[in-house]
């Protein structure tokens, strides 16, 4: 004899698995953390060459992240696909400082992203303003590991 | 009359003070060596009110089971390797905050629902001696666990970051770090108060579980589980699907026990691979006993009592150890040796307990039989 199937039973299931899906599909794009890496350094993009500013003030969420001289690097951390932030800037001795905002739609899959902010400045499209960020210390036997941090319910190492 | 009066005053002391001893015990123990430690008040509240919010969802998820009949949920292991799979893949995908716990919550419900309807099954087949079979299917999951971990996850599972991976390639490495959601919840909505920094949102989920569970009681499969948990032939009588509901039970504790353990390591900040799992079920079954609870009876009162107590304890034993024997080794020897004692407590007691009522039931049997022979034989004369 078939088992009869509860249809009502079975659609709360398949509702309850899409709702999760559903969430962890949102979570995935809003929890993306990106770490940004904010370069004022000359760069050559699509054969033009972009100096350095003297000076560029950076500013997220009303915070001064980092002031920037000519060949320094600034570091944000990011959470979701999306990156705000105004550049207070100088590009020369003696101008002016200048205000821009700028939200920069960051690659989902790159973790680490390097921006360079003179070219930004410059109206290069964002696109190809951003780079991978490459680290050259790649994580090795010498890398050191975290301390572990527990309850202390053992009695450890004697 | 007085006399009377005060007899049985004396009674119900003694009745509560058996029924209470280990809650008492620990309370002394903690009278005695909180001067002796010499912390501070807000220091002790402010570790004590860290280690409730990450412990109590863990020790919550003991109750199900207990109300099923089926003893300490040792198998609550499984949940919290569950949780920490999950959050590998949510470090190795890199979402980090409360997304990152939310997705780790839900990578762990698969994982969790899986084990726990494979430990419910053993289960059936053990029935009476869930609790050892509990323990040793937590040690076979944790081979297989150690197997995915270490050799699986690299060449057949993939994962990308080099900072997770070992660095021969595959495999994990002992710590992985969860610096980018390291107490998130806990700091959402914050306040402190007196110097006692109180995880608001970690507390509210704590609170939505205890609701879940009291409203569960009163659902169907609730008093099922309760009926199953006092008679399983009367419950199967009854027309109640005994085998299933124990597995329902075991799978709902599993899955919170994941949720918990996801809980528990966002506070931490990182996972220990390999160790983080292998001591949290005894650990939590040893503080939910410290509040009064045993094999057969568990409330939210006892686990939160039992968080107070046992982690009171372990936060002042190494140091008042340290300030009466001048070796703080042998504080950390008697809150280790105090935490395997009295789960070893719990469970002789319930044993001489059922021993005595089975005794007590045979002897009323023979009496009754006795007396049932003497009717025929006098009415026989």
């Amino acid at each position: 004899m078939k088992k009869k199937v509860n249809v009502r039973s079975l659609c709360f299931k398949i509702g309850f698995i899409l709702i999760l899906l559903i969430i962890s599909a949102v979570m995935l794009v809003i929890g993306r953390g990106h770490t940004i890496y904010l370069d004022n350094k000359k760069a050559e993009i699509n054969g033009t060459q972009y100096d350095a500013y003297r000076k560029i003030t950076v500013y997220v969420n009303g915070e001064k992240l980092a002031k920037l001289s000519a060949k320094d690097r600034g570091m944000a951390e990011n959470m979701g696909q999306t990156f705000s932030m105004t550049l207070e800037y100088e590009k020369e001795k003696g101008d002016e400082a200048k205000t821009e905002e700028f939200t920069l739609k960051l690659p989902y899959n790159l973790d680490g992203i390097v921006v360079n902010l003179p070219a930004l400045l410059e109206g290069v499209p964002q696109e190809d303003c951003m780079s991978e960020f490459v680290s050259l210390l790649a994580a090795d036997d010498t890398e050191e590991e975290e301390e572990i941090v527990t309850d202390e319910f053992a009695l450890g190492d004697f | 009359m007085k006399n009377e009066n005060s007899n049985g005053f004396g009674k119900k002391l003694k009745t509560f003070l058996a029924s209470n001893s280990v809650p008492i015990m620990f309370i002394l123990i903690c009278a005695v060596c909180i001067p002796i430690s010499g912390f501070s008040i807000s220091y002790l509240l402010n570790e004590i009110v860290t280690r409730m919010g990450r412990n109590i969802f863990l020790i919550l998820a003991l109750l199900i089971p207990i109300m099923a009949g089926m003893g300490l949920n040792f198998g609550m292991t499984l949940g919290a390797m569950a949780a920490e799979i999950a959050l590998i893949f949510v470090a190795d995908l890199q979402i980090w905050g409360i997304p990152g716990v939310i997705l780790a919550m839900i990578f762990s419900i698969p994982i969790s629902i899986v084990l726990g309807i494979v430990c419910g099954k053993i289960l059936n087949r053990s029935k009476g001696r869930e609790m050892i079979t509990s323990y040793i299917i937590s040690y076979f999951i944790n081979g297989i666990y150690q197997l995915v971990v270490l050799y699986m996850m690299g060449p057949i599972i993939p994962i990308k970051h080099s900072s997770i991976k070992l660095p021969r390639g595959y495999g994990i490495r002992n710590t992985v770090s969860l610096l980018n959601m390291r107490r998130c919840l806990d700091n959402v909505f914050a306040v402190t108060v007196g110097g006692v920094k109180i995880p608001v949102l970690t507390f509210i989920l704590i609170g939505l579980l205890c609701l879940f569970i009291i409203w569960f009681r009163k659902t169907k499969l609730g008093q099922d589980m309760r009926a199953v948990g006092q008679d399983m032939e009367v419950a199967r009588d009854a027309g109640i699907d005994v085998e299933k509901t124990r597995v329902i039970s075991i799978v709902m504790s599993t899955v919170l026990a994941g949720f918990g353990m996801v809980i528990y390591l966002q506070n931490m900040g990182n996972i220990a691979t390999y160790s983080s799992h292998s001591q949290i079920g005894m650990f939590c079954i040893a503080a939910l006993l410290v509040g009064g609870a045993s094999v057969e009876k568990a409330s939210i009162g006892n686990v939160f009592l039992g968080v107070i107590l046992f982690h009171t304890m372990f936060i002042v034993a190494p140091s008042a150890g340290a300030k009466i024997t001048g070796d703080s080794m042998i504080g950390e020897y008697f809150r280790v040796f105090v935490s395997y004692a009295v789960i070893t407590v719990a469970l002789v007691m319930y044993e001489t307990k059922k021993r005595r009522e089975k005794g007590k039931l045979g002897a009323q049997l023979q009496e009754d039989q006795e007396a049932e022979e003497k009717k025929a034989k006098e009415a026989k004369a």
